[in-house]
Parts: structure tokens; C-alpha cells; sequence
């Protein structure tokens, strides 16, 4: 039986972790969550080989995603990378422009627009590695 | 046939696509001058034609094509087929939030001002191209 899909998400408001972890359960991803920047990097380095990081820009303080963000890069292989702000600004775009970010969200995060970019970024991901 | 010329490498590739003849020329130019063999196309159909008859490692688009963001998704594609090529897209303002938002989205590696010199583009490019080139030259030379 294949695997699981597995995906790191991180938030620091409680509902919003919750209500995305059911909507890619549902989808069939196994999901682990992650409250803060600190956390997300724990389970980053703690050799979980993660499809893809979807992860809030501001949480701690402002801009910290873009730290979760540099630290999966680093994971090997390296998971598809997504970041959902309601702060976007021409400073934090060009950071994850120039980091690679594969995909960014404003907020209101359209749900369905989500799940088919991250559909597509993990099944692309696949075909390369496969090459 | 020589063995030199058999190990001779194949030429680089780019595309421009551009409505606009003065900047394909440009561009072209700056691209001759950097060693890349330009093919120019001004409009969708011609630059669909071009991606079936060559293998890019570097393509600059226009954001606007017809209409205004109707590169983007173009440079999405040209991401998708070719995946280890340097995609740039030029928009005519100067990138805002919305821009960038579409070059991380479409997989586009930079977004360029059209006001900016076609020869500081392409230079910016190719820098850019060289790191990373450097960088799997030198993974591969590890043991």
C-alpha cells in the first residue's frame, strides 16, 4: 500500500491549523502540525521526510515563515514549499521569490486553490525525482 | 567527424517571447553576446511551436503577451516542460506584490522592469545561472 502524503503545517492560531488539518486528512494527507517557527524546525530536523511545508509568514513575529521556509529547503529530499500571509509585501514576495518558495497564498486562502497547487507541486516533485 | 567536434557542446538555448520587435532585437542581441543561440517569438502560437522544437535552458517573457498577464501562465508552462531553465519574465511596472506573487506561483526566477537594459537582464541572468551551475559542479566533485 502507498504511503501517505505526509505535510508539515504550521500556524500559531489554533483554528486555522485545525481547520486545515482536516481539510488535507480528508484529501488523504498525513498531516503534523506545528505551532511556532521553533516547532516547525524540530520536526523539520528530526528526519520526517515531508512532501510539503504549508506554513503561516507571521507568527512569532513578523516574516518568520520565511524562516521555516529556508529550513526545509535544507531537508533532504526537499519538500514542496507553500506560505499563506494576509501580510504580503513587495519585501517578504522578493525574499520567497529569491529562496525558491514554490508557492505563495494571500489570505483569504482559497481552500480549493491550496489543495490543487499542492496536488500538482508533490506529483511534479515526484516525475523529477523519478527522472 | 573529428572527436573534437563530437565532444563540442550543443549550443545554449533561449527564447524570448515579446510582442514588441524593438525589445525581442534586444534582447536577442544581449543574449548573442553572452553565447546563447535566441529564438524570438511575438505572440503565444509561435512561442508554443518553438518550446515543441527545442530544448531552452533560459526563456524571458513578457508578462503581457495580448493582454495584460497573459505571460505568466506561459512562463508556467515553460517552467513545467523545462524544468531546469532559467525563466524570467518582464513586466512593464516595476515588480509590486502581485508580480512577484505570480513569478513564486508560475515558477518564474525573476521578474524583471522592461525599463531595465536588456543587456543588465541578461548579465543578472546569467550570473545567476553561473552560481548555479558552480554549485552542481562543485556537488559533483565531492567524493
Amino acid at each position: 500500500m502507498p504511503r501517505k502524503r505526509l505535510l508539515l503545517l504550521v500556524d500559531d492560531e489554533t483554528s486555522i491549523l485545525q481547520t486545515l488539518q482536516m481539510v488535507f486528512e480528508n484529501e488523504g494527507y498525513q498531516v503534523l502540525t506545528a505551532q511556532s517557527c521553533a516547532e516547525a524546525l524540530n520536526l523539520l530536523h528530526n528526519g520526517q521526510k515531508f512532501d510539503a511545508v504549508i506554513t503561516d509568514l507571521n507568527m512569532e513575529r513578523e516574516d518568520i515563515g520565511l524562516e521555516v521556509a529556508r529550513a526545509a529547503q535544507r531537508v533532504k529530499p526537499r519538500p514542496a514549499i507553500v506560505i499563506y500571509t494576509g501580510f504580503a509585501s513587495v519585501p517578504n514576495s522578493r525574499a520567497a521569490l529569491d529562496m525558491g518558495v514554490d508557492y505563495m497564498a494571500h489570505k483569504p486562502v482559497e481552500i480549493s486553490e491550496l489543495i490543487s497547487a499542492l496536488n500538482r507541486l508533490i506529483s511534479k516533485r515526484a516525475v523529477e525525482r523519478s527522472r | 567527424m573529428t572527436a573534437k567536434a563530437t565532444s563540442a557542446r550543443a549550443p545554449r538555448l533561449a527564447l524570448v517571447v515579446h510582442s514588441d520587435v524593438g525589445v525581442l532585437s534586444s534582447f536577442q542581441s544581449a543574449l548573442t553576446e553572452k553565447g546563447f543561440v535566441t529564438i524570438v517569438a511575438r505572440d503565444l502560437p509561435t512561442a508554443l511551436l518553438a518550446m515543441t522544437q527545442h530544448y531552452f535552458e533560459l526563456a524571458v517573457v513578457s508578462s503581457r503577451l495580448g493582454e495584460g498577464g497573459d505571460g505568466w501562465p506561459l512562463a508556467g508552462v515553460l517552467h513545467l516542460v523545462f524544468p531546469r531553465a532559467f525563466v524570467a519574465v518582464v513586466s512593464p511596472d516595476e515588480p509590486d506584490v502581485l508580480a512577484l506573487q505570480s513569478a513564486i506561483n508560475y515558477g518564474a526566477r525573476e521578474v524583471f522592469e522592461l525599463s531595465r537594459p536588456a543587456a543588465e537582464v541578461v548579465g543578472s541572468i546569467v550570473a545567476q545561472l553561473e552560481i548555479v551551475e558552480n554549485r552542481s559542479t562543485s556537488k559533483s566533485n565531492v567524493h
